[in-house]
Parts: C-alpha cells; structure tokens; sequence
C-alpha cells in the first residue's frame, strides 16, 4: 500500500507517565505534553475549522476539558485518540453554540481565486483542494493522513460508525481526485 | 473480481483500508489492467500528497497562553473551592457558639456570630486568590 509506505515519521506521543503526571497537577508534565502536541493538534483544529484565530481558542479550550477530565482518561487506552476526541468534541460545541449548525451542516470555504491562481505547486492545488472539502471529509483525511490513525481510531474520535469513516475517507478522496487536474 | 468491482476499492486500497485480502485482489487485478493501474498509482499520489501537505504553524505563544488559561481556569476553581469550605466552617463555628453562649447573651449573639466569621472566611478566600492571581501575572 503505497501510502502506509510514507508513514515512516514518528509521531510524538504521549508518554505512558505523562497521565499520571498530568492527574498529580504536575505543571511541568503539562507543558511538556501541550508542546509535544501543539502542532498536531493545532493543525487538526486548522483543518476543522478553517480559521487560525477559532483554532487558536480551540486549543486552549481542548487542553481545558483535558485538564479537567484527566481523571476519566483510561491508560489502557491510547492518548491521541482520547485528546483527539475531546477537541472534536470541543470544536462540534463550539460551532453549535456560535451557529446553531453541526458539523455536517459546517459550510466548505471556497477556495480564494488568487490563491488558486498562484499555486504553481500540487501541494498548493491540493491544500486549496482539501479547504474547499465539507469538514466532515477534511477532518476524517487530516485523521487518516496527516495522523495517521486507524479507522477505528478515528471512528472513537468521530463518535462515527466504522461504516461511516470508511464512506467518508471514500467520499472525500474521490471528491480530491475530481477537483484536482 | 471483476473491474468494476475493483474500481470501488481503489480509494479504500490507496487509503490503506483494505483488508489482505481484498487488497490482494484489488492488486492481482491492477497488474493486468492498465486504467486500474493508473488510477491506482493517482489516487497514491495523492494520498502520500495529503500525508506530506505542509502544516500551519501554531501560533508562537500558543503553549504560554494555553498554560496561563488553564492555571487562570484552576485559580478560579481552587478560590471558588476555598470560598465553599470556608463558608461552611465558618457557619458551623458560628452555630456551635452560638448554642453555647446564647443562655448568657441571648438571640444578639446569633447575629454576631453568624455574620463575623463568614465575613473573616469570605474575605480570607478572596485575598488568597488574588494574591495567588497577582504571583501568576508576574510569572
């Protein structure tokens, strides 16, 4: 499979102490785990969102809930999927509470003409690609490619059946390849 | 499996989704047709493309704002939790004085002592968290 080949990266994960230390109120464990996770989890939020500044607060707020709901957290279960669960969670409040819409009503941004224009690179066609998918395709590739999970994985994160997830990653790649010459 | 079958599956096999054996299938049938075969190799293309596009950076401070928030979000818990526990044990010495001094000063005591002590254990929480607020914002 030719994309499993390209996950060769090291995603930095959580350490199996940093649960513990994150539920003894240890301040430096804290830290440490929110820079090992920010531009991952930033980027995700990006993704979902569209917009840095509502991404930016996103983040705050998901290291809140975590914070605050540590003490819920199994170990026997793995982090990512459990921090990823809880900023979805987060970002499907927040875009509730500020347009009474969910996130399969979450309009795809148009991508901007100039930008299009200028995007001399794949890279850029295919970003300009993605911006313009609805949230629910973006948010299961940027999990499935970007994160590299699993589909049951991003089924936890998704609160999605499997059967879901594999219609949307479906969906939203065949949706790319059109868009894309 | 026959090719249009197959052709159903090429963006579950270029997402690394297939189960062996029908990822085998899809294989068998990619190596003696040349569309499923291109199509294969396009849909790949863009899959190691989504894997590798370039990431928006996080804001420079994002990390020091978020651990400011939440020690913010804590101060607020611990002087709301203070301000609880000091209620009640105020309000219990209060009412134990109270019973016992009331045959000697009769109903005044009552208020006295219902309103100092809550007052003393109010006032007590509060310069707690804001001494605990102004070392944060030095920090």
């Amino acid at each position: 499979m030719i994309y499993e080949a390209t996950l060769g990266q090291d995603f930095p994960l959580a350490e199996p102490t940093d649960a513990a230390r994150l539920r003894a109120g240890d301040p430096a464990a804290l830290a440490a785990v929110v820079g090992r996770y920010q531009h991952r989890l930033y980027r995700y939020l990006v993704r979902l969102v569209h917009d840095p500044a509502t991404a930016d607060d996103l983040f705050q707020q998901t290291w809140l809930q975590v914070v605050r709901q540590i003490h819920r957290y199994d170990p026997a279960r793995s982090f990512d999927t459990w921090l990823f669960a809880i900023a979805h969670n987060t970002a499907i409040d927040l875009l509730r509470r500020r347009t009474g819409e969910c996130l399969e009503d979450y309009p795809a941004s148009a991508p901007d003409a100039l930008d299009t224009l200028l995007a001399g690179e794949r890279a850029e066609h295919l970003a300009a690609a993605m911006d313009a998918l609805p949230a629910l395709y973006r948010e299961v590739l940027t999990l499935r490619f970007e994160e590299g999970m699993k589909l049951e994985e991003i089924a936890a994160v998704t609160h999605a059946p499997l059967s879901t997830v594999k219609s949307r990653v479906q969906r939203g790649l065949e949706a790319l390849r059109r868009s894309l010459p | 499996m026959n090719h249009d079958a197959v052709r159903t599956l090429l963006t579950l096999s270029a997402a690394g989704l297939l189960d062996p054996e029908a990822e085998r299938q899809v294989r068998e049938h990619a190596r003696t047709c040349a569309d499923c075969t291109a199509e294969l190799a396009c849909l790949g293309q863009l899959a190691v493309g989504l894997s590798t596009l370039p990431a928006p950076p996080p804001p420079l401070n994002l990390v020091a704002r978020t651990q400011a928030r939440i020690a913010a979000d804590g101060d607020r818990r611990e002087a709301w939790r203070l301000s609880i526990a000091a209620s009640i044990c105020a309000a219990t010495l209060a009412v134990a004085a109270c019973l016992q001094l009331q045959p000697y000063l009769g109903s005044l005591i009552w208020i006295a002592f219902a309103v100092i002590p809550s007052l003393l254990g109010a006032g007590a929480a509060l310069t707690l968290a804001s001494r605990r607020h102004l070392e944060r914002s030095l920090l």
